[in-house]
């Protein structure tokens, strides 16, 4: 039996939860929680969670397993976990002034985002198959009701039940190429499993390779790669925006936590899974880009261009290198901060939840308002990977870890893909700056915290470009142990 | 007497202080208020062009090995991926930084007519240019030569995109995507490179040295880069800066960028941008990759050739002035092309020159063709006819740098091109015949230009009224006039300056290993004499 102090370790997802259930409790009682009260207990409720999980990481050794192996504490958890944190917060930060104007009660979204967010950090340090599949449906359960939240709109609601749908189907396809490894392996730990599964694979059963691929599929479907990625814009699309940035980053962010954490520690060096990565990269650079290029919406194009940035993303995947590693945690990182505050630009722009969401809406936005163009500006050459933004340096560590491994090729389709992308993001600068505005009033800064966030995220985005150095130095006390049997800095033929 | 500069980080001045001036423009002076902003503005780029000229008199031209780069800068600034922050110029980037300096300021004065609607913008977006500019110029660290190579693009993007003509969102999201597409290329070059100069890559088994992206550093590797290896890279680098110079086929963003864009846009596109993709092949391409630079040289050296002559047919064709000077870029830009792949000591100096030249001159016959564009608002050259009888002061200038940009003695045209015709004819004589067919194009298709507009009888009612040059114009327009002159009657002290990088640079490649080179090569000196003695 797990001693009592096991569970001691994990006290930033229980209070995360905690938080999350108070939140539905009170918020249904009588009149309920305001909006802005619920705001204010979630980002105390996070805070709170921080602050603990920060002192916890001082005060365990570097790498702790706990409740029989199936829960891991390291740096790479860490990592996950603060960013998690970092995106909900702005997530909620968000959300206050949007949920305001769409009438919708408040409490239960905000418990909804907490419960996801305590799964996605579940999620961070699952060290079984299973515990990181139930801790991946927690989180998928809680975003599929958000994605629905606007129940009065039929978009919210399709995107909700395509949701739905689809995440159900890609989660029992995950869950059966689980139980074809364990049949193979006889074990859903992931240290054991990667050493199984070699002398499993070296006997010729067939489960593995069958197991794996079946896994995998599940586990690109959550990041968005092509061809798995059918459902992303219209989620993304018809989702309440906020819950847009919150999938789009938090759930995506924890999606590559996991991916990371099987694809090194469960499958190990035996299972040649790169070639499967490296195309499936390929194609979702590919074709993100090519099918953003013809978008109107902005937030179908900028649905497009995260399943792009996935796709880079998995080129640092695939280089299996410590730079490889570092690269994909820098790169999360400075995507989160573009991501959030390119969809809160969106957002406040919006009027009355989805008008003000195509690119004509956005025309002589420069004279309009210079803030908000300056720092669409910002977020668009951040994403297209112009210095000097986090994007660009994030994007070259990407690119310099595959060329590295040896994957040039796709390291190619990667820069080219990524010079195209450029004409779709710049479609908004010439609508900003280069075309004249329909109307001539200015755009109000309705919400201090909206604008606030903005400016955060537009800061943190040129220091990332700037000064990367101490992000490079956390990202690399971050990495996860070499894959087993298999030296890191190995470079595959 | 400028002793003081070296204890000073001098080039980061230089760079950064129109930086500053677009953040105060930002963020102290409000839109409307134009005059203090052109005011403030130009202030800024006469103060950057004044700070830059004691470069030119504490540049040590005697300095070789680690004296070569001057002025340098080094600081730590990602350490844990071996960026440094680097600055340091020798004798080509000092030419080049001269000139962007100059054109700067050109090309500031000359906007005070031509710019109406969003000066604010346009006046920011100018001087955080000229940053970027600089920048590429004076890098010493192939990263941070990187970031100023592609953050200049931005600006470039927005003057074209928001001041240019009827064209202008065509013309610039193409110049701005053809460059990005290079540059990324040139980007897994700079990689690989990396890579092996530390651990390895692929194949290749690394130097095992420390990681760094000094340029400086690559250069000293250079030999020991396996072949196959340099092709790649080369390859990698040649679409990048081929895209820049531009070089036959990639030139297609050239016509529509130069036609579209704004005066100033078009002189410091033409003046500055286009030198990038030179500089880049002495920077990189020939020091760093020698084996590949002499495997390579015939195909460069061929599409050096076909643009020079394809951008002169070309040329002759245009109804449109600004088109017709793009189309001349082309071909002039073949011959800088065919003078550096020459890789010896005259093709490489008439090459750096005629890099000069050609911002100067074709820099002034863009400001020309602002001048009168803004007077009748048409380039049409079929609109024109006899107007040297109202402009006479025009007409003038407008010779003297025709007769600079087809090359005639005593003026600066002439040296550079000579000086490539004696490289070019050392390494491979027939190449020198198409050269020479190129001057002769050039001159037809800018005498018939000026036969056209200049010359015969007066006949459209709408040009009689035309105002001679006002004193703002010949105030932007001299300088360039004089340095033409200077350059081609002395052009000594600026292949001085030159002279060590140069020889540097042929060091490197060492054109002694080109196969089937002919044997009158060894017999050449590897220093400029032939053109400077020519020109005096």
């Amino acid at each position: 039996m797990p001693s009592a102090q096991e569970y001691f370790y994990l006290a930033p997802e229980m209070l995360l939860a905690t938080a999350g259930l108070i939140l539905l409790l009170f918020g249904s009682v009588g009149r309920g929680l305001g909006n802005r009260e619920a705001a204010g207990v979630s980002l105390f409720g996070l805070a709170l969670t921080g602050g603990l999980l920060g002192w916890l990481h001082h005060s365990v050794p570097d790498r702790l397993f706990i409740l029989q192996g199936s829960f891991v504490i390291d740096g790479f958890s860490f990592f996950w976990k603060a960013l998690i944190l970092v995106a909900t917060a702005l997530t909620i930060l968000l959300s206050v002034r949007f949920l305001e104007e769409g009438g919708y009660r408040a409490a239960e979204y905000y418990a909804l985002i907490l419960l996801a967010s305590s799964g996605m950090m579940f999620m961070a340090s699952g060290y079984t198959l299973l515990t990181i599949w139930i801790s991946l449906e927690t989180m998928a359960l809680a975003s599929y009701i958000l994605a629905g939240y606007f129940k009065h709109h039929i978009r919210s609601n399709e995107a909700a039940l395509k949701y739905f749908i689809l995440g159900a189907l890609s989660s029992g396809i995950m869950l059966y190429g689980i139980s074809l490894l364990y049949g193979a392996a006889g074990t859903v730990q992931l240290g054991i499993l990667a050493q199984k599964l070699g002398d499993a694979l070296a006997a010729g059963n067939m489960l593995v390779p069958l197991g794996w691929i079946l896994l995998a599929c599940g586990l690109f479907f959550k990041v968005s790669a092509v061809p798995f990625h059918v459902w992303t814009p219209d989620v993304y699309t018809g989702a309440p925006t906020p819950v847009t940035a919150y999938l789009a980053v938090a759930s995506k962010g924890a999606s590559f936590a996991i991916l990371l954490r099987i694809f090194y520690e469960g499958f190990g060096a035996r299972l040649e899974w790169q070639w499967v990565v490296a195309v499936v990269a390929a194609a979702t650079m590919i074709w993100g880009n090519l099918a953003a290029l013809t978008q109107e919406n902005v937030k179908r194009m900028l649905a497009y261009s995260s399943i792009a940035h996935a796709g880079y993303i998995l080129l640092g995947v695939l280089a299996v290198s410590e730079i490889g590693l570092w690269s994909v945690l820098y790169y999360v990182l400075a995507y989160t901060f573009i991501t959030m505050g390119a969809f809160a630009t969106v957002i406040l722009l919006e009027r009355k939840e989805y008008a003000g969401e195509t690119c004509a809406d956005y025309a002589g936005l420069a004279q309009r308002s210079k803030f908000l163009a300056a720092m669409m500006l910002v977020f668009l050459l951040a994403l297209t990977g112009i210095p000097p933004t986090g994007g660009f340096f994030g994007k070259v560590y990407l690119f310099a870890a595959a060329v590295q491994a040896g994957w040039t090729w796709v390291a190619v389709i990667g820069v080219l893909t990524s010079a195209i992308s450029l004409y779709y993001y710049f479609r908004i600068v010439v609508y900003m700056y280069l075309r004249d505005s329909t109307q001539s009033t200015p755009v109000p800064l309705r919400s201090p915290a909206l604008v606030g966030v903005i400016a955060f995220c537009a800061i943190a985005t040129l220091v990332l470009g700037l000064y990367p150095e101490p992000f490079i130095q956390l990202a690399k006390a971050s990495l996860l142990p070499a894959p087993a049997g298999q030296s890191i800095s190995v470079t595959p033929e | 007497m400028f002793d003081w500069v070296h204890n000073i980080p001098i080039l980061s001045i230089v760079t950064y202080v129109p930086l500053v001036g677009a953040l105060c423009v930002i963020f102290f002076m409000k839109k409307d208020q134009t005059g203090l902003i052109r005011k403030f503005a130009t202030g800024i780029v006469v103060l950057d062009f004044l700070l830059s000229l004691p470069l030119w008199f504490a540049f040590d031209r005697n300095g070789i090995g680690e004296k070569l780069f001057q002025f340098k800068e080094s600081h730590s600034w990602i350490p844990s991926i071996g960026v440094r922050y680097e600055f340091g110029i020798d004798g080509i980037a000092l030419l080049l930084v001269l000139l962007t300096t100059l054109l700067g300021v050109l090309a500031f004065i000359s906007s005070w007519s031509a710019i109406h609607e969003r000066e604010k913008e346009y006046y920011v977006f100018m001087l955080l240019l000229q940053t970027g500019m600089l920048g590429v110029f004076m890098a010493l660290d192939f990263f941070l030569f990187y970031v100023f190579w592609e953050v200049m693009l931005v600006p470039m993007y927005f003057l074209i995109g928001i001041w240019g003509g009827p064209r202008k969102l065509y013309a610039a999201i193409k110049f701005f995507l053809y460059t990005l597409v290079g540059s990324v290329l040139m980007l897994l070059g700079i990689l690989a490179l990396y890579f092996y100069n530390a651990g390895g890559l692929l194949g290749w088994k690394g130097l095992g040295n420390p990681i760094s992206f000094s340029i400086l550093q690559f250069h000293d590797i250079g030999h020991l880069i396996p072949h196959d290896l340099q092709i790649w890279v080369f390859l990698a680098f040649f679409v990048g800066f081929a895209i820049k110079v531009p070089m036959f086929p990639f030139h297609t963003w050239l016509p529509d960028a130069h036609v579209e864009a704004p005066t100033a846009g078009s002189v410091i596109l033409a003046g500055v941008l286009l030198k990038m993709g030179t500089y880049g092949f002495l920077r990189f391409s020939l020091p760093i990759l020698p084996d590949a630079t002499r495997a390579m040289l015939p195909w460069v050296a061929g599409l050096a050739i076909i643009g020079i002559v394809y951008g002169g047919l070309v040329a002759m064709a245009q109804k449109d002035m600004k088109k017709l000077v793009a189309y001349s870029s082309v071909s002039h830009l073949g011959f800088v092309m065919l003078g550096i792949f020459a890789l010896n000591g005259p093709g490489l100096n008439g090459g750096v020159l005629q890099m000069i030249n050609h911002g100067l001159s074709t820099g002034a016959l863009f400001l020309l063709v602002g001048v009168i564009y803004e007077r009748r608002h048409t380039r049409l050259i079929a609109e024109y006819g006899g107007i040297s009888a109202v402009m006479p002061v025009f007409a003038t200038v407008f010779l003297i740098i025709t007769m600079s940009s087809i090359g005639l003695p005593a003026l600066n045209g002439f040296i550079g091109e000579f000086t490539i015709l004696v490289g070019a004819f050392n390494r491979v004589w027939w190449w020198a015949l198409f050269a020479a067919l190129g001057i002769v194009l050039g001159a037809a298709y800018m005498l018939w230009l000026y036969q056209r507009v200049f010359f015969g009888p007066l006949t459209n009612p709408e040009n009689k009224g035309l105002k001679d040059l006002s004193g703002r114009e010949l105030l932007y327009l001299m300088p360039l006039v004089i340095l033409c002159f200077v350059i081609g009657i002395v052009p000594g002290p600026f292949f001085d300056v030159i002279k060590k990088p140069v020889d540097y640079l042929v060091e490197k490649v060492d054109p002694s290993l080109v196969p089937s080179s002919p044997p009158a090569m060894s017999a050449m000196p590897a220093v400029p004499a032939a053109g400077a003695r020519t020109g005096e």
